[in-house]
């Protein structure tokens, strides 16, 4: 009794520790811009008298004293772009690309944990319950490999940027020089939160101290999203600055500087990407321990876990086209011509490449699904279907991926005899690409429900009425979708995109009511035969990675667009590149890099999973016996 | 190739002389035929593969930044290479096989990029003083956008408006409303034909014209073609006004636009220029040449007159203020273009009537108590920065919705609306005006 009560009391305090932890940059920061920024200058401002400097906020119009240098203006040399016989940029692409994965991976892997966990928590099956406590157990893990290589890249990106864009570092540094006082701290409280939760799992796994354990990764996840937060603000200001005048000068006002144009879209975008993307790689962790497996209890596990994973991963890649849209919406309202420059200009055929690419993720899910119905009895009968599902699949993507306009140059233009296409052009318009998608999605739906249904029965009464109820509400669904598009061509263009508002709603209703009514009418269902997790094929395992290794493209592609949409800015019309990579590389050029980066990124991190093989390796036999029956353990030195 | 193979070797030497170095060792050190044969045959599979890789990795490294379209290949080459490894490191299958699936997408993805039509992003523009005078048209035209509505492909967006001031008044797009000023689509071909035959406008007998000026300056004359009309209403609006557009109550013999290069807008020749040459690209018309344009000019504006071209900015960005706030109130009137609509009292020249009064003293408690107001202003002050900001909040009987611009919020510094607001809260009707401050 004595024993577990000073347990509890040292888990309350570590607890507490962690939320002194979450404060205390906080609280070290108050006082920073209030002393440290703000009265100095009016100190200075009550001393010169007249003297004081008045500069009007370039975004929010405000007026502020000026606290600040202005933009410092480069000139190519080895003062402000010292250079080794290397393009710069590249350099600076590469580790910043590199600490983002990582980054993003460390990121989301604790969301997972959380929520896995609150899982196994709530679980009343006991069995279950150890298996997903086990699983994200397994989760954190991987993520604490990871995280260090994380710090480490984050460090060769500073030297990196430091190093070769001295001038711009050093100005972008003056201004947020609170703010990254602020994130160095968070990184430390990220760290011994994460430290605390990792080697709290084994004592603090009953009851009232679980609970605790529990809420531990809640605050983990806080300071992870806050740190996240605060990165993604200076990116937000170099795309769309705020809180200095025109020549770049601070005026005093931190919290203009945060909160720019696009920084609320690009958090929520990048929450939901990066949960997609850890999703991704965890589900090619599993696949590749699948693949690795000797034993029929491991690849029972990984199998599941890899399923998981992959549910994670597309349960965020849904959501992920809205919050996009979000993004977009606001960069043509910050300045219409980056709109323009993105999605009709110079950086037009990337978002072909990523047309494609989203087309590439939801056929891999789809693949993937059908596949893991062969490990269930029972779901022959939906096999034959299958093809049907690929035909309207196909269709949708092929409408999806058809351009409207392209650049051109002017001969090409003039061998078009237009901005159009002759044919292309009048079939690429928007209503017919957003149904293209909205059909890909829906049939996405269909492909999960059928999944989840695969080896039950609905045993409810009204089940008949149930099934020709969903059957009806998907074939309305589809016709709504494909009628819209195709009446999009009779109709004109500023009325046709108003169509993406029914089509969107459509395809979101099937996903919400289709899968709130499959699980109910599945509550209690008559199971055929079991799932036999482990009787997967390894081609579905490689449509895991597929998706794995297409979510990476994917993320470095729309970080480039999204950073060289800034064109020849380091921060968008205040302070000019003016080194000799100021212009926009080619597509080609650009896919390769991202490859490259995408290559080293998977290299590195299949040795990550390969070291963590090592530990595992080395007591097989305790992990075993730790929890007989259950199943198997991925065990570590715990 | 046999430079790929010399490249190949040169970077990969290491790893294959310790491959090689291994090869020795389980010789001696196997005493297992077996055994011994199996380790034999497996290094010398992992040299090969070694050396095939870097072959794969020196075309990619020399074909990193070139035109070469085959680079895809070493990634699928390394799939291959990757693929036969894991025949023989079975215990290693997995990784290589997934990485090999892994190099295999990624080439997918490469290949496809490097597919689709090139384009590069060329040098930003220097960033020196604009020179007008070397551009081309297209040059020309976007720098004329950018002083009209404060950005290139700003000119149907709604309240752009850049250092010319132009949309203020004038709408730019067939449909739009321009109520204080014509419409200038299709003027390019409007001012040499309909304008110049117009009797009114007198060409060539500027003593004949019945407007409040009958010549630019003396002696400058009148237009002889299209481009010197456009230029002669710019430098002298009042030399003739088109008809239903003059200062009301002139009977159209008094232009409300200011002289375009005097203050408060006071645009350089080389700035004319440009906006001009933009009114003839935008419509797929091909320009006058820059030095024509100037010359058009120089016939209306004397050289004294002529505002040199600004140091720093040559068209201001979008944000720029019309008025900051420290100017003395008739100015902020006059600098906003307030006057052109509005009749204010005791400001000078302020005689407009597109739209009503300013007497906001007197108006201003009346219309908030009106049965119709739905603003949400409680005092005079507050309704007069209401009608400054959100003009559509209430709109005074019988003047349409939607003429005055809603871009004053943004363009008057909180100052220059303060000043704005005290005097007009000060104005009542039949009592004389406020002093100016």
């Amino acid at each position: 009794m004595g024993l577990v009560t000073r347990k509890k009391l040292f888990s309350i305090m570590a607890l507490c520790a962690m939320v002194g932890l979450l404060l205390l940059p906080i609280v070290m920061s108050l006082p920073s811009p209030a002393a440290g920024e703000e009265a100095p200058a009016a100190d200075a401002a009550k001393k010169d008298g007249d003297k004081v400097e008045k500069g009007r906020d370039v975004y929010y119009k405000t007026e502020g004293i000026v606290v600040g240098a202005p933009a410092p203006k480069t000139t190519d040399g080895p003062k402000d772009y010292p250079r080794y016989n290397f393009e710069s940029r590249v350099l600076l692409w590469f580790a910043n690309q590199q600490h983002l994965y990582y980054g993003s991976f460390v990121l989301a892997v604790p969301i997972f944990c959380m929520v896995i966990e609150f899982m196994g928590v709530v679980t009343k099956d006991k069995a279950l319950a150890k298996r997903y406590d086990q699983l994200a157990y397994d989760f954190i893990k991987i993520s604490l490999t990871a995280y260090s290589l994380t710090a480490i890249l984050g460090g060769i990106l500073i030297f990196t940027f430091l190093t070769l864009y001295p001038a711009f570092f050093g100005y972008l540094s003056s201004i947020f020089r609170p703010v990254m006082h602020i994130y160095a701290l968070m990184f430390v409280a990220e760290s011994g939160t994460l430290y605390i939760y990792y080697y709290g799992w084994d004592k603090m796994k009953e009851g009232f101290l679980k609970w605790i354990h529990l809420s531990m990764s809640v605050i983990l996840n806080v300071i992870g999203t806050l740190l996240m937060f605060l990165a993604n603000s200076w990116i937000g200001f170099m795309m769309s600055p705020a809180g200095v005048d025109e020549q770049g000068r601070f005026l005093g006002n931190i919290w203009h500087v945060l909160h720019t144009a696009l920084w609320n879209p690009l958090n929520v975008h990048r929450i939901l990407g990066n949960m997609a993307f850890g999703g991704g790689v965890v589900a090619a962790y599993a696949a590749y321990k699948f693949l690795a497996a000797k034993t029929d209890e491991d690849r029972a596990h990984y199998d599941w876990m890899g399923y998981i994973a992959m549910a994670l991963g597309v349960a965020f890649l849904i959501p992920l086209p809205f919050a996009g849209y979000w993004l977009m919406r606001e960069v043509y309202a910050y300045r219409q011509q980056m709109g323009i420059t993105l999605m009709g200009g110079l950086l037009a055929w990337l978002f072909i490449i990523q047309a494609t690419m989203i087309g590439i993720l939801f056929l891999s899910t789809n693949y993937y699904l059908w596949q893991a119905m062969g490990r269930m009895r029972g779901a022959e009968k939906y096999q034959r279907y299958i093809k049907y599902l690929v035909f309207l699949l196909a269709c949708g993507f092929l409408v999806f991926i058809t351009p409207h306009t392209m650049v051109m140059t002017p001969a090409e233009l003039k061998a078009m005899g237009g901005q159009q296409h002759p044919v292309l052009g009048n079939y690429g318009v928007m209503s017919a690409k957003n149904g293209g998608i909205n059909v890909i999605i829906t049939t996405t739906v269909l492909s999960f429900v059928w999944y989840m249904r695969g080896n039950k029965v609905s045993t409810v009464s009204w089940a008949k009425f149930g099934n020709i109820f969903m059957g009806v509400f998907f074939a309305c669904a589809y016709v709504n979708i494909i009628w819209l598009a195709i009446y999009g061509y009779y109709i004109p263009a500023n009325v046709r995109v108003g169509l993406s508002v029914p089509q969107v709603a459509t395809t979101l209703s099937c996903l919400f009511f289709m899968f709130a009514l499959n699980s109910v009418m599945m509550k209690g269902a008559k199971q055929m035969g079991p799932i036999e997790w482990g009787k997967i094929s390894a081609r579905s395992q490689y449509a895991l990675i597929m998706l794995a290794t297409a979510f990476t493209w994917m993320m470095g592609l729309m970080g480039y667009i999204r950073s060289s949409v800034r064109l020849f800015w380091h921060v968008n019309e205040i302070m000019r590149d003016n080194s000799p990579w100021a212009y926009t590389h080619t597509v080609g050029f650009a896919a390769n890099m991202i490859s490259f980066n995408v290559l080293f990124f998977w290299i590195s991190i299949l040795f990550v999973f390969w070291l963590g093989s090592l530990t595992a390796k080395k007591v097989p036999v305790e992990a075993k016996a730790g929890v007989p029956g259950s199943a198997p353990q991925p065990a570590g030195s715990h | 190739m046999g430079n790929l193979i010399n490249e190949a070797l040169s970077m990969g030497w290491m790893a294959m002389a310790l491959l090689v170095g291994l090869l020795i060792y389980f010789q001696v050190s196997i005493s297992d035929p077996v055994a011994k044969k199996r380790a034999t045959f497996k290094t010398f599979i992992g040299i090969i593969a070694a050396f095939l890789m870097f072959v794969a990795i020196a075309n990619y490294k020399n074909n990193f930044y070139g035109e070469n379209r085959l680079l895809p290949v070493s990634l699928v080459m390394i799939t291959a290479t990757t693929f036969m490894l894991a025949l023989y490191f079975t215990n290693l299958g997995a990784l290589l096989k997934i990485g090999g699936f892994m190099f295999f997408v990624a080439a997918f993805l490469s290949g496809y990029g490097n597919w689709l039509p090139q384009v590069e992003g060329g040098f930003p523009p220097k960033e020196e003083k604009l020179d007008f005078s070397s551009m081309t048209p297209q040059q020309l035209a976007d720098e004329g956008e950018k002083i009209i509505f404060g950005g290139i492909g700003q000119n149907k967006v709604q309240g752009a408006i850049g250092k010319g001031q132009c949309p203020l008044c004038h709408a730019f797009h067939q449909g739009m409303l321009g109520e204080r000023a014509p419409n200038l689509i299709g003027l390019p071909e409007r001012a040499g034909k309909e304008r110049l035959e117009d009797p009114k406008y007198s060409k060539g007998k500027p003593a004949a014209r019945e407007y409040a000026q009958k010549e630019a300056f003396p002696g400058s004359g009148t237009a002889e073609n299209g481009q010197e009309y456009i230029a002669e209403s710019h430098a002298c609006p009042s030399c003739y006004v088109v008809a239903g557009y003059g200062v009301k109550g002139t009977n159209d013999k008094e232009s409300p636009m200011p002289a375009i290069h005097k203050p408060p807008i006071s645009l350089s020749l080389p700035e004319l220029a440009a906006v001009d040459t933009w009114l003839y690209v935008r419509e797929g018309r091909e320009a006058p040449s820059y030095e024509e344009i100037i010359k058009s000019y120089e016939k209306f504006i004397p050289e004294a007159d002529r505002p040199k071209q600004q140091e720093e900015k040559a068209a201001g960005p979008a944000s720029a203020l019309l008025a900051d706030g420290s100017e003395p109130v008739d100015q902020i009137f006059a600098k906003a273009q307030c006057v052109s609509c509005h009749t204010i009292p005791g400001i000078p020249g302020a005689t407009g009537t597109i739209g009503p009064k300013l007497e906001e003293g007197t108006n201003a408690p009346l219309r908030i108590k009106d049965k119709d107001y739905k603003g949400s202003a409680k005092s005079t002050p507050e309704y007069i920065m209401e009608s400054i900001v959100d003009p559509s909040a209430y709109v005074v009987k019988p003047f349409p919705d939607n003429t005055m611009p809603k871009v004053f919020g943004q363009k008057l510094s909180a100052g220059a609306l303060k000043k704005i607001v005290d005097y007009l809260s000060q104005v009542k009707a039949g009592a004389p005006p406020p002093k100016i401050s």
